[in-house]
């Protein structure tokens, strides 16, 4: 079984290479930087960061040049007694860090390291009434935390616990559409596109998506591309490659991909790579960071840039990985 | 996140520069780690006094989206100050904390957390101040008129004054009315500002609720009149457009799945035309027998349905209706979703003389909003005493390996459910149609679309290379078909500007052709199938089976896709050479096709051959199937290996496909496919023109 992707696009020939080694070379020095303040200003971000890190380099062919072991150790101690994990050591517990832990153990396959029944207890009891999930204890909402409890949940295969009411989970989601078709971060939020990756992907999990007009949210996500190539998440807005990804993939959910055009996107995100550094930037010109690295070569794998693994849209991991753990046919 | 984005990338500096830079990038470093390490002394120590909240104030200054320092912080005054103070005290603390974070997000204004400290202060408050929250949430709006967690926080205030007020309902209207000026000033200042057209359409189906008929009119008059305003300042902003869409009511999506807040609603409430759309209704196309042993029964929709409650297939036995056991599957590309649902009788299930298939009207729903089967259809079949040679006759030749394919006899009426109650509500398409173009509001619609028609088309005009008026347009033309009889000469026509709209916009909005491509592909599939569709609209009770072409030919339409397969479950033949289609999984659903001509389309993989039954020739030639896998996926593997499908004997045209040439020409694939071991399939790799060309020369004695 081959894992890159089985159709590729033909490349514009004048669009930028992709910097391959540069941005294996990048990741590998992201914890190195320790005498920059905002290594240690962005430490909430790490657990975060390793799964940015990790799904990057995977997508990039290189899935061992992070050590391995160190960060299975470094992530076992990141989940506390309740089951959850923080987004670094000592940092509480919040389901952002608590679904990047279990995506980046599940692509290593070392669940086996950590107590996997306490995660599930620490998800299930982030549920509210209403159906929707709190990010952590003091009880925040947003749609994003009911995409990572349901992504986690179906990763780890138990969305069946008796515990949960995934109708409420359901009917909360479709409360958070909006007159223009997407999803907003809850009921009356405005439509945004990383918060209609969210309700989508959820919705595509829990085989709910008949919920979605397809035409309708389709047509509003092929016009987030602007004339540069690049996509914008809400109207009249700035292009981000980030949205690469969280367009992308939610028209790829929607079966309407092809409602853009690859070729610019590819064009755009590859002028945002950083040529000095590797790692790639929200927008040409800009500083490179880990998050918009991954995001765009994840949006490059899905796009069928050439020599990249295969991408899955609703989890943003690896397709080979999705597949060993048997959710492959979710979608 | 939001604080990684748009830093600018420096230009190289000198060393001496680089120098200084990291020194003082040192310094700053070393005070932030000994701030840390206090924090770690303090939360070990368990300490809760102002030392402990001034290390907390250090760090949050530095570092806002430490999301644990915010809970560490609240731990400390609710255990350090608050548990034991009094109203005033907690007051003073709280008023304290909204400063500090009021000072902070004007440097962060994007910070999810310091929004979060923000509600957890007021909710803890005894008398929350959300008068000031209200004026404070405005100044950030005029900062940055977009600011998502500025709106979302503004939502929150008026749903927390409106909790407290839930007695008062004047008091909400009131307050409903005011936010519904403030989006006016804000689209006035900048007609760009979709965040506040978005909280529009929140306000205004409130605000509809209790508005008389004249006053909807107005206000809905008023909001047209708003757009037009945005739309002529810049045609280009998509702003003021997709507010104009869902005024028009485009797809009646906000009647899915209660969404009800919707001033095209509330504008129609108690009409009949909202009763009339809402009801727009599913027809079954008919229901056949596949095969007698297992029994397979076919259902086919006119449009792609989700199967809620599995329709009821029963047996009589001596006037006892028994369940028969079995599955209902759909043949599209989704399990859960199709136009074409498939009963199979589960093993060693026994069925009587007569069978009966009952679909309930909420047994179906519709994936295209505001659809619904209008009452429950009811289908019996004679198991026995078939005559064969007749009902093939009728049916054209129907043969399915051994067996026939016969129509259900097909009764509509009342019902009895299957807990015994009875299903009242009567089919009467006619009756459907009629009260479509006789209702007076229906009226009132036609003249609102005549109306935005001929603002659109004289913005068009204006500005014939701008998108969105061509969009828009496209739409409103559509919406207008809808109330008008799809026999009329105006619907037809109303067809032709709409694909001529699509090719218009082709040209001018290349980055999305391939979405306008999908749309004409529907438009054109639409009016290409017409009589097919409509025929058993008008006449529920003829057959659909009787009337329908047996061949459809299709070709050089610039499709993209087959829209919905049932239509065509009947076709023997389809012709659909020199297309732009690029996925043959609609074959599954040709339950009925024989010859199926797709060359010089754009199919890249062999796909649903296994289920389509009656298929004997397919041609695919000058495609782009490029892969010996690509062939292989079309067909399922049977014991030891061998290739094969279920059905009769097939044979597939793939001449001039990459494959040929990529996996060494047509004699190395002979013989592969030979090695494989293929059941009913033959496969020609040669190109038809060719293998024509050497049988002349043959025929003439010549050699090749």
């Amino acid at each position: 079984m081959s894992v890159l992707n089985d159709e590729t696009t033909a490349v514009d020939a004048s669009a930028p290479e992709l910097l391959l080694d540069q941005h294996v070379k990048y990741i590998q020095a992201l914890d190195t930087k320790k005498n920059d303040l905002e290594y240690w200003l962005t430490e909430h971000l790490r657990v975060n960061g390793l799964y940015w890190g990790a799904t990057a380099l995977h997508i990039l062919g290189h899935p061992d040049a992070l050590d391995q072991e160190q960060i299975v150790e470094y992530l076992v101690k990141c989940q506390h007694d309740n089951g959850g994990f923080g987004g670094h050591i000592d940092h509480d517990p919040h389901i952002l860090s608590t679904l990047s832990a279990v995506q980046t153990l599940i692509t290593y396959d070392r669940l086996d390291a950590i107590q996997v029944d306490k995660v599930v207890d620490y998800i299930v009891s982030l549920q509210n009434e209403d159906g929707s999930f709190s990010g952590d204890s003091w009880g925040e909402t947003d749609t994003r935390f009911i995409f990572c409890a349901i992504n986690c949940l179906s990763l780890l295969k138990r969305l069946d616990d008796k515990r949960l009411n995934l109708q409420k989970t359901i009917a909360y989601v479709v409360r958070c559409r909006n007159f223009d078709g997407g999803f907003g971060s809850s009921p009356g939020g405005e439509s945004h596109a990383a918060q209609v990756y969210v309700c989508v992907g959820t919705l595509t999990i829990l085989g709910a998506l008949h919920h979605v007009d397809a035409d309708q949210l389709g047509w509003w996500l092929s016009e987030r591309q602007l004339k540069n190539g690049g996509l914008n998440g809400r109207p009249e807005k700035l292009e981000d490659v980030c949205y690469s990804w969280w367009v992308l993939s939610s028209l790829s959910m929607l079966k309407r991909a092809h409602w853009i055009d690859a070729p610019k996107l590819i064009r755009f995100i590859l002028e945002a790579q950083d040529t000095e550094t590797g790692g790639i930037a929200d927008r040409p010109g800009n500083m490179p960071d880990v998050f918009h690295t991954v995001f765009g070569i994840a949006g490059l794998s899905l796009l069928g840039y050439p020599g990249l693994v295969a991408v899955d849209p609703v989890y943003c991991m690896p397709r080979h990985v999705i597949q060993r753990i048997g959710l492959a046919d979710k979608h | 996140m939001e604080s990684r984005h748009g830093r600018k990338k420096e230009q190289a500096e000198s060393p001496e520069v680089l120098k200084a830079r990291e020194e003082k990038e040192a310094v700053l470093v070393r005070e932030y780690l000994a701030l840390k390490d206090s924090l770690k002394e303090l939360i070990e120590s368990n300490k809760r006094d102002n030392d402990a909240l001034k290390v907390t104030t250090a760090l949050l200054r530095k570092s806002p989206d430490y999301y644990t320092i915010w809970n560490v912080r609240r731990t400390i005054l609710k255990e350090g100050f608050l548990d034991n103070a009094d109203d005033e005290t907690a007051n003073k603390i709280y008023t304290g904390e909204l400063e500090f974070v009021q000072e902070n997000l004007k440097l962060n204004p994007k910070s999810y957390w310091m929004w979060n400290h923000r509600r957890w202060c007021l909710e803890s408050m005894s008398q929350p101040r959300w008068d000031k929250e209200l004026a404070m949430v405005g100044k950030f709006l005029e900062m940055d008129a977009r600011n998502f967690h500025g709106w979302d926080y503004r939502r929150y205030i008026i749903r927390q004054l409106d909790l407290k007020d839930k007695e008062a309902k004047d008091k909400v209207l009131e307050r409903a009315q005011s936010e519904f000026d403030f989006t006016t000033t804000k689209i006035h200042q900048n007609f760009s500002n979709y965040s506040a057209w978005h909280n529009r359409s929140t306000l205004l189906g409130k605000l509809a609720e209790d508005l008389s008929a004249e006053e909807r009119e107005a206000t809905v008059d008023n909001e047209f009149d708003l757009v037009k305003n945005a739309i002529y300042t810049d045609p280009e902003d998509q702003s003021a457009w997709l507010y104009e869409l869902w005024l028009i009511g485009r797809g009646m999506t906000p009647l899915k799945a209660g969404y009800v807040a919707n001033i095209y609603k509330a504008q129609l409430t108690n009409t009949d035309l909202l009763k009339t759309i809402e009801e727009r209704s599913i027809s079954i196309l008919g229901a056949y027998v596949i095969s007698f042993h297992p029994l397979e029964i076919v259902v086919a929709f006119d449009e792609t349905i989700e199967m809620r409650n599995p329709f009821t297939v029963s047996t009589r036995v001596e006037h006892v209706a028994i369940p028969l056991e079995g599955e209902w599957k759909a043949t599209g590309s989704d399990s859960e979703l199709g136009s074409l649902w498939i009963f199979q009788q589960a093993p060693g299930a026994v069925y009587g003389p007569t069978v009966e298939v009952v679909i309930f009207s909420d047994d179906v729903c519709a994936v295209r909003a505001g659809s619904k089967l209008p009452a429950a259809v009811c289908y019996e079949l004679e198991t026995l005493n078939q005559n064969l040679e007749d009902i093939s006759g009728r049916l054209g030749r129907l043969v399915i390996g051994q067996n026939l394919m016969y129509d259900v006899t097909k009764r509509i009426g009342p019902v009895t459910r299957p807990d015994g109650t009875l299903e009242t509500q009567v089919v009467n398409p006619k009756h459907r149609v009629t009260s479509l173009t006789e209702s007076n509001s229906l009226d009132d619609r036609v003249a609102l679309l005549k109306r935005e028609i001929s603002a659109v088309r004289e913005l068009v005009e204006l500005e014939p290379d701008c998108k969105w008026p061509i969009q828009i347009l496209s739409t409103l033309l559509s919406e207008l078909r809808k109330t008008i009889s799809i026999h009329s000469t105006q619907a037809k026509l109303i067809d032709d500007e709409c694909i001529e709209l699509q090719e218009k916009l082709i040209t001018i909005d290349p980055l999305r052709q391939e979405r306008y491509e999908d749309r004409r592909t529907q438009l054109v599939f639409d009016r290409e199938t017409l009589s097919i569709i409509q025929d058993s609209k008008r006449f529920p009770e003829i057959e659909f089976a009787v009337k329908q072409p047996s061949n459809l030919d299709l070709s050089m339409r610039g499709l993209t896709h087959i829209p919905i397969s049932s239509y065509l479950l009947h076709l023997h033949t389809l012709n659909l050479d020199s297309n732009s289609i690029t996925s043959t999984r609609f074959l599954r659903n040709l339950l009925n096709v024989r010859r199926v001509n797709l060359s010089n389309n754009l199919i890249e993989r062999l796909e649903g051959l296994q289920h389509a039954p009656s298929l004997e020739f397919l041609t695919l030639e000058n495609n782009m199937i490029a892969k010996w896998e690509d062939v292989v996926a079309g067909f399922v593997f049977w014991g030891e290996g061998k290739l094969g499908r279920t059905g009769g004997h097939v044979k597939v045209l793939l001449g001039n496909n990459p494959v040929v040439v990529n996996e060494g020409g047509e004699y190395v694939l002979e013989k592969r496919w030979e090695d494989v071991g293929e059941v009913g399939v033959e496969i020609q790799w040669q190109s038809e023109e060719l293998r024509l060309a050497e049988e002349a020369i043959l025929a003439a004695g010549g050699e090749i």
